[in-house]
């Protein structure tokens, strides 16, 4: 658990790098800080592991403010992946691993366990290499192994500070895919820095929009497309709003508005239960045969037309709505 | 003069010398380098964190670097005295600069990223430096090791002034002495460490991350045991010390010869004969091996131990002329004469203290010389023509032409000029023979060994008479040169061994016989 408290911090030229920033994030949760750059966001991050100290107002972790712990224990606590993975280049991959494990005095066997472990998760194989060099990576692997190193001592705290910032687009789909079905980020709190628009709302079960030091606005994905608080926030998104609302609205919102008549038995491929209509879309298209999607303990199919229809009148209802409703 | 013995043998002869030279010349450039880690290393790691004191820091280091080394072992020596400390102070000062800038720019150029994120995982700032900052700075480091350590191997030969010994004792002795093959005995070690070290840094360099480790923990101890290096030809030797110069060293009118006619044999360092005086003056030395009619020996109390088995050829000293211009002016001969048998050790001693040591101007000391002694009349101002007198650079010459140039001023219509500090003999006699001067006062022992090189035979004939010696090469000069020798003026410049009065006193000690007695029994 991660809180802010009316956080400010100004640069030594006096001009405000962050103004008034509350939020909180709870365990188990996700919050992307999404801004462009100088948007405070990545200042915001690191007060949080004291990287950097705030002028005024209170953070804290796990309920406890963070002044009150001895720094370099709290860091110990806090799991930490940098943009650049920040890999030792004197550490095989293995140490590099097991640094904040060998930093709390855990014993040999359970860290090389623990690094193990992790390795085979991340889908870097121990027999190759354990014993590696971080040069000897590849951009992907090398982030990979960053993210093992900060979940090495099973923090409960991860920050991010764009993470899968310097990968191509290509490996950046694909670690963050495995970044978010990894299973030993499900009971943390998370927060993790970028400006990545599509990358914040695939990950973040909450964003905190960012600008100029001072948070726009936050909420679900969908809160920030269909009640937006503010110009900003509207004009933030407007370039890739279609693709960004078909991804923001899950099939479980608007599985009532589709059409029933299209009940089966058994059939392949069943959608996940938290597929959005992105997902669906996709499979569609490049399978070329209808989905399913489960509901109601019915399996119902779904085309594309169906599909545009139901969704179309899903933002029809929550416009007539009012913007704060509360959605997905 | 000897044949001399080619290289190989030369090396032969001297390889227990060469062993020990270069020994104390690995000691003295380790120690050196050794302290220069030891506060270059944590003063680079400062600054890093202080960065206002950077500037100071490296600045002061670099115009340490750039003081000139043989001025800075100078420098040391008021403060220090001779031998080995203020050499491995001076050789501490030159490896510093490039320790603590390499380690400064070594840990600013570990990338920030590593550092944030060994911070933010919650390194304390000594794991930082020990974990990432050092290991991450280690070659740059060890690179500015390696050029402090070839700087040392290089300003190391000259500890060899001021009494530290190394591999310089070779390369100055052999140049004092044209001697070809003790220079390259002293070169080319001097050369093979610098190489040598150098090949093994960068060695230590390229290993590969987990060896560095490794080597961290062993640089120290290997460091140590080099240093070591330098105590261990200290450890043998005799209760006094004597500190030679490098051309005496050489010599068989020298330290050869005090060897085999004397037998003595005792501890001995080298030593830049502008310190010497001074450092046994202040008892750094027991023995040194002094001209005896230096202004010194009586500025420092010291005395001049008797050749009583005559080592030391005689150096007495006359002005040579040439016979052309005694036949064109009959009347110079008998104006320069004035001076004969005038002149004995005591007075050119005291003459030189007063030019040496009291810094007055040689001719005003000429002057009040020949005034004392009732030689002085007014300059005639003649002219019938000109003589021109020549003087080596060093000591006595300078007081002998002056006063030659009043007696011939006021005694002839001539008018004298003087033409002093022409390098050494080889170039003052090549400007007599030349014609560039007429006359000079030179050595009896220098014409026989150094202008006639007589043979080793005639030599030793010779040696220990001094009138022998001034009649072989009177008739030498005449013969070869037309060059007259006129009578000597009465002092013998030669070289002796000297001791502080006081311990010569109380040791008894009169003679360079004494001497060897008492080592003997001590």
């Amino acid at each position: 658990m991660i809180k802010l408290e009316r956080v400010n911090k100004s640069f030594q030229n006096g001009k405000p790098a962050v103004s008034d920033v509350s939020f909180e994030v709870n365990t188990g949760e996700t919050l992307v800080l999404l801004g462009t750059s100088g948007s405070g966001k990545t200042t915001t991050l690191r007060m949080i592991n004291r990287l950097i100290a705030p002028d005024s107002g209170k953070i804290y972790v796990n309920g406890e403010a963070v002044t009150t712990q001895e720094t370099t224990a709290l860091r110990r606590n806090i799991g930490y992946v940098l943009q650049d993975n920040g890999l030792f280049p004197h550490y095989t991959v293995a140490e590099n691993i097991g640094i904040v494990p060998g930093l709390l005095k855990w014993d040999k066997k359970r860290i090389e366990e623990r690094t193990r472990a992790l390795m085979e998760k991340l889908h870097l194989p121990a027999a190759e290499y354990y014993d590696a060099y971080p040069q000897q990576l590849s951009g992907g692997q090398q982030q990979r192994v960053g993210l093992a190193r900060a979940l090495a001592a099973d923090p409960p705290v991860l920050l991010m500070d764009e993470p899968f910032g310097a990968l191509d687009p290509v490996t950046r789909a694909s670690v963050r895919k495995e970044f978010r079905s990894l299973d030993e980020i499900s009971n943390k709190t998370v927060i993790m820095v970028t400006h990545d628009v599509q990358e914040a709302f695939q990950l973040g079960d909450r964003i905190c929009l960012m600008d100029k030091g001072t948070i726009q606005q936050t909420g679900t994905p969908a809160e920030l497309l269909f009640s937006p608080a503010n110009e900003f926030v509207i004009n933030f998104f407007q370039e890739q709003r279609l693709l960004l609302e078909l991804n923001a609205v899950r099939l479980s919102a608007i599985c009532t508005l589709l059409p029933t008549d299209h009940v089966v038995e058994k059939a392949s491929p069943i959608l996940p239960e938290d597929a959005s209509c992105w997902d669906a879309l996709e499979q569609m298209t490049t399978l070329a045969v209808p989905v399913y999607y489960s509901f109601d303990d019915k399996l119902i199919r779904i085309d594309s037309a169906a599909l545009m229809q139901a969704f179309t009148q899903y933002k029809q209802t929550i416009s007539s709505n009012g913007r704060s409703t509360r959605l997905s | 003069m000897e044949d001399q013995p080619g290289f190989p043998e030369f090396v032969q002869q001297q390889a227990g010398k060469l062993l020990e030279q270069t020994l104390q010349h690995i000691g003295l450039t380790f120690i050196s380098l050794l302290i220069a880690v030891v506060i270059g290393v944590p003063l680079g790691i400062l600054i890093t964190r202080r960065k206002k004191l950077a500037g100071s820091i490296l600045g002061i280091a670099g115009v340490l670097q750039t003081i000139p080394s043989i001025a800075l072992l100078g420098f040391m020596i008021p403060l220090l005295g001779i031998g080995a400390k203020p050499a491995i102070v001076a050789l501490f000062l030159y490896a510093l600069l490039p320790i603590i800038r390499n380690t400064y720019t070594g840990i600013l150029q570990v990338d920030p990223t590593v550092i944030d994120a060994a911070t933010g995982m919650g390194m304390s700032q000594r794991q930082l430096l020990l974990k990432v900052q050092l290991p991450l700075a280690m070659p740059v480091i060890l690179a500015g090791i390696r050029t402090a350590t070839v700087i040392n191997v290089g300003v190391a030969t000259l500890a060899a002034y001021i009494a530290a010994g190394g591999l310089g004792e070779f390369i100055f002795g052999g140049i004092a002495l044209n001697n070809t093959n003790m220079i390259l005995a002293g070169a080319i070690p001097a050369a093979l460490l610098a190489i040598l070290f150098d090949a093994g840094v960068a060695r230590l360099q390229k290993l590969r991350m987990r060896s560095v480790k490794t080597a961290l923990y062993i640089l120290p101890f290997l460091l140590l045991i080099l240093s070591s290096f330098y105590l261990i030809p200290a450890a043998y030797g005799s209760s006094l010390v004597a500190g030679f110069t490098p051309e005496f060293m050489g010599r068989k009118d020298g330290n050869l010869g005090l060897k085999q006619v004397y037998g003595l044999n005792m501890r001995t360092v080298v030593i830049s004969d502008m310190i010497m005086y001074k450092a046994a003056y202040e008892k750094t030395l027991d023995v040194i091996s002094g001209s005896s009619t230096d202004g010194r020996v009586k500025a420092f109390d010291l005395q001049v131990l008797e050749d009583d088995k005559h080592i030391f050829p005689p150096y007495y000293a006359a002005p040579i002329v040439r016979q052309a211009t005694l036949d064109k002016y009959p009347e110079l001969a008998p104006a320069l004469n004035k001076l004969s048998g005038i002149i004995n050790d005591s007075v050119m001693t005291e003459l030189n203290y007063r030019v040496d040591h009291l810094k007055q101007d040689p001719a005003l000391v000429a002057g009040d010389f020949l005034k004392a002694k009732g030689l002085l009349q007014p300059a005639r101002k003649g002219a019938k023509g000109t003589v021109v007198i020549g003087a080596k650079i060093f000591g006595d010459g300078y007081i002998l032409a002056n006063m030659y140039k009043l007696l011939v001023n006021g005694y002839t219509d001539l008018e004298a000029v003087t033409k002093t500090g022409l390098g050494g003999t080889k170039i003052c006699f090549d400007a007599l023979t030349n014609g560039q001067i007429d006359l000079y006062p030179e050595y009896t022992g220098t014409g026989l060994l150094v202008i006639l090189q007589a043979d080793k035979s005639v030599i030793d004939t010779l040696i220990a008479d001094k009138q022998k010696v001034y009649d072989y090469v009177s008739e030498a000069f005449m013969q070869q040169y037309q060059i007259r020798w006129l009578p000597p003026i009465g002092f013998n410049n030669t070289y002796a061994l000297m001791m502080r009065k006081q311990q010569a006193t109380e040791l008894h000690i009169t003679s360079i016989s004494d001497l060897k007695e008492y080592l003997q029994h001590h």
